[in-house]
């Protein structure tokens, strides 16, 4: 038995040591999802924290045959979709991005110089943007696949759909990003667009 | 322009041959989408982790501990007013009977009482006719008859065991 099932039995019999060990191995890939999902450090702070309180509160539902990763992770992301869903109908728009609030990013080791991290770093920014206009299931099935590397039977068992609504949710999604990538870019540098020979 | 087959390439991740990525180098030179598929794709699987602010575990704690201590407080109170509740719905039931109970004992213990003859002789009514019945019936019934009727239980026994089975069945997800 390793020390993640050694936790999880100890957790499911009362003990919060051991469930503080899965919260702080699991925090920031549970943080990172939410992240992605709600686009603002506040709202992922307070979507990942309700999250280890779910999973804290039905832990006894937890089936030790399956990856406790994949279980919290699916919990992270129903969570994020139900919140996506209400503040769809809310008056008030969550929107606003702080410059200063956004979450501190790993750095990268094998970066060659700041100017090209930076460049990175900007897109990488734009391509989260676009994220937020994805639908909130194709948005977690596209998180779970390129920041989890997880299989599309995995997110098929994570989001409660089928193997293939997973490959159509994720190619629908590709291909909205793409276009929405393609549509920012032209809005961006309109000159070089003018210059170039249509694509389609 | 036709994406096909570069497009699936891109979008399944598929390992391409050299010659396969020189068709879709001279693709991408007059395909803006295609190029913005590519670009996309990159930029996910190069995207880094978000880590929480320091301290993440210590707030969850003391979020857990207020989290308790509000679901004591929500029980405690739940506790309370269903005491409280059921204790005036029972003194309302009963309160009419209890004050005509205090104010004539002895009619009250004269309807009691012939209230438990009458429970005591429908028992032993219906104990003797279902002993008839089960002493009569069975000399006239077929064997199938007690064959169907087991199968029949066993069937309706099985159905019970598997709705239970799947009732306490752990869901995951939450």
């Amino acid at each position: 038995m390793n020390d993640e099932n050694a936790w999880v039995t100890q957790a499911q019999q009362g003990s919060d040591e051991a469930f503080t060990q899965l919260v702080e191995t699991y925090q920031k890939p549970v943080y990172n999802l939410c992240y992605r999902m709600l686009s603002e450090p506040e709202a992922a702070e307070d979507a990942a924290q309700e999250t280890f309180l779910r999973a804290y509160q039905n832990l006894h539902r937890y089936d030790n045959s399956r990856s406790f990763g994949t279980w919290i992770l699916s919990i992270a992301a129903h969570y994020c979709i139900d919140r996506l869903r209400k503040r769809k109908f809310s008056v008030f728009s969550l929107d606003v991005e702080d410059e200063d609030g956004m979450p501190f990013e790993l750095p990268d080791p094998d970066s060659p110089n700041p100017e090209t991290e930076s460049g990175k770093r900007e897109d990488r920014d734009r391509l989260h943007l676009l994220l937020k206009d994805l639908d909130a299931t194709d948005r977690a099935a596209v998180i779970m696949r390129y920041w989890y590397d997880y299989s599309e039977v995995e997110i098929a068992q994570s989001l409660n759909l089928t193997v293939s609504a997973v490959k159509s949710r994720l190619h629908r999604s590709r291909r909205a990003l793409a276009e929405m990538w393609q549509s920012e870019k032209s809005r961006a540098y309109p000159e070089r667009r003018s210059r170039e020979s249509l694509a389609f | 322009m036709n994406h096909l087959p570069f497009e699936n390439w891109l979008l399944n991740d598929m390992p391409m041959t050299s010659e396969q990525q020189r068709e879709l180098d001279v693709h991408l030179r007059n395909c803006s989408y295609c190029s913005a598929l590519v670009e996309t794709g990159r930029l996910l699987n190069t995207t880094k982790m978000a880590v929480p602010a320091a301290g993440f575990t210590m707030r969850f704690q003391s979020r857990l501990a207020t989290r308790k201590i509000e679901e004591r407080r929500r029980k405690l109170l739940g506790a309370l007013l269903f005491v409280l509740g059921g204790s005036a719905l029972v003194m309302w039931i009963t309160a009419p009977y209890v004050l005509s109970f205090l104010a004539a004992p002895s009619t009250w213990i004269s309807v009691v009482v012939s209230w438990l003859i009458y429970l005591e002789t429908t028992l032993v009514a219906l104990l003797n006719a279902g002993f008839v019945i089960f002493t009569v019936i069975p000399k006239f019934m077929p064997p199938f008859v007690w064959m169907v009727l087991i199968s029949a239980f066993a069937g309706v026994s099985l159905l019970w065991s598997v709705s239970i089975w799947r009732f306490v069945r752990a869901p995951q997800g939450v």
